[in-house]
């Protein structure tokens, strides 16, 4: 038997594909690399057809997409990372504040999401948002960390993330 | 038409085959598909296939007789079947394994690729009161466009049905278009949709030009369902098949029923189509009917049987029109083999390979026939041997791009199938979180649309604990029209 690294489906030996989750299972070198196109104007959709990989690092950058925002955010992220929505009143202040790309409307928390850096690895976890935080579809549960690879899609509330490893 | 069959390759040896390989060849078959041991749906089948062959071939006397004239006058079949496979090394291990293999079906490259045969074509239309307004005048303008693209040779008619059917233009070769288009602009919207009706006058319009050096074809045009003759759609379609009429099924807007139309379609190895809004009409409509006057062969057909120690856990037709094809009854319909693009088949073995010896290992039979269309019109057979190695060596190697393609999508439409089936038995959670998962697939995909739509319907489900009618559609023929994309580079 073999087990879905994604959603931990088990199934037979020689599956190419989850049949739960639909997640390729067939890591081929060579698509790898095409998935990695940060350039490309397309880039947010481009086709991943891998499994991106979960090594992240002391050198490496996140690369966080923002759907329909017309820039990518660089960050070294050095210990906690914290994602949400800046709020004078309570003086809580992220260190992306995703206001600008219509954070209340889509439901994010103010302290809603963190990405931790940890030996040779990036993790995200949810603060207990309101809305939850989805990572590629799966809903977190609060407060328990999971390991972010390279190309995974992150959702807090309605709000979409690509996560990239430069 | 006579179904020419190669004795020879049915028993998996040459020509020159001594009567002791004969023998040999005969018991290992009889070992891997008689039915007391193999229960499989096509083994029986192939089993009687077997039987008759060695029968003959075992008959010094009628065994060169054969040689002589029926297998001498037949020429190597025009038709290639490839088939690759997901792995072609698998090591002993007593848990079941997957393999997949993908069935290609092509003309050969030598010959011509289209046959220029005929159509006998008949549309048959829905003009309930539904479809007033735009559905009716783009399907005219639809109609109109094919009636201008027959050509001499083909024959045409035109049935229009609501509470009945009415013959707008009977069978005939369009010989003066714009007298058969002035007929098609009489069509009125009113009544309901007794489909029945319609199907059996369409049926009877192919009747009077019916040949099996044609292409025989009903295309079905509705809005709607039709109500209590079902069923007997179904019949009248098995009775189609039989006589070689295919039927394919277009449905417009989202009240049509959409598994009703799969099952008529698919009882001919016909398609079936969603229109999502009518301006489409005339392209899909185009569409069919090219890859009918581009066909190759037609009443293609498939027996299939795994090998006793194999489960075949499905059958998935990829390209033309995918769909899932039910494994029983056998032989499985494929119709039309187009000369233009392949026809291919996906399927799925589970194999146990613990107590096999290492080397060749035999996972079942493919057996393909069709009818060749135009000046070299015969049937032609082909039987295709699948098998794998066993071996205890780590062999690493990637399985053929064509096949993880098609796997790739077809995934995405089994988990729409999935969700779907999910949430219709009330399972609203386990339903909701295959949309999500669809939705993610799709967004790796690039197809931003489809996932959007998923991700509606997901909303759609945990409010409604339902699906919408179209949101149910758009997402089964919208992951299902992912299929046929791929693997359009005929030669590779």
């Amino acid at each position: 038997m073999i087990e879905c690294p994604y959603c931990q489906h088990r199934m037979m030996e020689g599956a190419l594909f989850c049949e739960e989750c639909g997640l390729s299972l067939w890591e081929d070198s060579q698509t790898h690399v095409s998935t990695r196109k940060l350039e490309d104007g397309n880039s947010e959709f481009s086709v991943k057809s891998g499994w991106g990989t979960a090594t992240f690092q002391d050198r490496n950058q996140v690369i966080i997409h923002i759907r329909d925002a017309a820039e990518p955010v660089t960050i070294n992220p050095l210990g906690e990372f914290l994602m949400g929505r800046k709020d004078s009143s309570s003086g809580i202040a992220p260190d992306l504040d995703l206001t600008p790309h219509g954070a209340l409307e889509k439901g994010v928390s103010r302290m809603h999401a963190m990405l931790r850096k940890g030996e040779e690895i990036l993790s995200i976890i949810d603060l207990d948002s309101a809305n939850g935080t989805y990572l590629n579809g799966q809903r977190l549960v609060a407060h328990q960390p999971r390991v972010l690879r390279d190309g995974d899609e992150i959702r807090l509330g309605r709000l979409v993330l690509h996560i990239y490893f430069k | 038409m006579e179904l020419v069959q190669d004795y020879y390759a049915t028993l998996g040896v040459p020509p020159t085959a001594s009567e002791e390989d004969l023998r040999t060849a005969y018991r290992l078959a009889a070992r891997r598909f008689h039915p007391d041991v193999n229960r499989s749906p096509g083994a029986a089948i192939i089993f009687r296939d077997i039987n008759a062959a060695y029968e003959l071939l075992s008959n010094r006397q009628r065994r060169s007789e054969y040689d002589q004239v029926a297998h001498a006058a037949t020429a190597p079949p025009s038709l290639r079947v490839e088939t690759y496979y997901s792995r072609q090394f698998l090591k002993p291990m007593s848990e079941p394994q997957l393999v997949y293999a993908l069935v290609k079906i092509t003309p050969e490259l030598e010959v011509s690729l289209t046959s220029d045969a005929p159509m006998n074509l008949c549309l048959v239309l829905d003009r309930s009161t539904s479809m007033k307004g735009p559905r009716l005048q783009h399907l005219k303008s639809a109609v109109h466009r094919i009636i201008d693209e027959c050509r001499p040779q083909d024959h045409l008619s035109v049935v229009a049905f609501s509470d009945k059917a009415e013959v707008l233009v009977p069978a005939q070769h369009p010989t003066d278009p714009r007298m058969i288009k002035a007929l098609v602009s009489t069509m009125r919207p009113d009544g309901a949709t007794a489909m029945l009706q319609g199907l059996r006058e369409g049926l009877r319009q192919i009747e009077r030009n019916r040949d099996t050096r044609y292409v025989n074809h009903v295309i079905l045009i509705t809005d709607g369902r039709t109500y209590g003759d079902e069923e007997d759609c179904l019949r009248l379609a098995r009775d189609a098949h039989e006589r070689g009429v295919g039927i394919s099924g277009m449905g417009i807007g989202e009240d049509w029923n959409d598994q009703f139309l799969d099952n008529l379609a698919s009882i001919t190895g016909g398609s079936s189509t969603y229109i999502i809004s009518p301006n489409m009409v005339s392209r899909f409509l185009h569409e069919r009917i090219r890859s009918l006057s581009t066909a190759y062969a037609e009443r293609a057909r498939l027996i299939t049987a795994p090998a006793t120690n194999v489960d075949l856990n499905s059958v998935m037709r990829i390209s033309p029109n995918p769909m899932a094809l039910a494994a029983t009854p056998q032989p499985i319909p494929l119709g039309t083999i187009d000369g233009l693009s392949p026809t291919s088949l996906m399927l799925q073995f589970h194999v146990v390979t613990q107590d096999a010896p290492l080397g060749e290992f035999y996972i079942g039979r493919a057996d393909v026939s069709a009818e060749v269309l135009g000046s070299t019109q015969r049937a032609e057979r082909i039987v295709e041997d699948l098998s794998i190695t066993i071996s205890e060596d780590d062999v690493d190697e990637d399985p053929p791009a064509e096949l993880l393609d098609a796997l790739s999508k077809l995934v995405l439409y089994r988990l729409q199938d999935r969700a779907r089936e999910a949430i219709a038995s009330g399972n609203i959670a386990e339903g909701t979180r295959k949309l999500e998962y669809l939705a993610t697939r799709l967004f790796e995909n690039g197809q931003e649309d489809l996932a959007q739509a998923a991700l509606h319907e997901k909303e759609n489900v945990l409010s409604t604990h339902t699906l919408s009618d179209e949101g149910a559609k758009r997402l089964k023929y919208g992951t299902r029209a992912l299929l046929p994309l791929l693997g359009d580079g005929k030669n590779d």
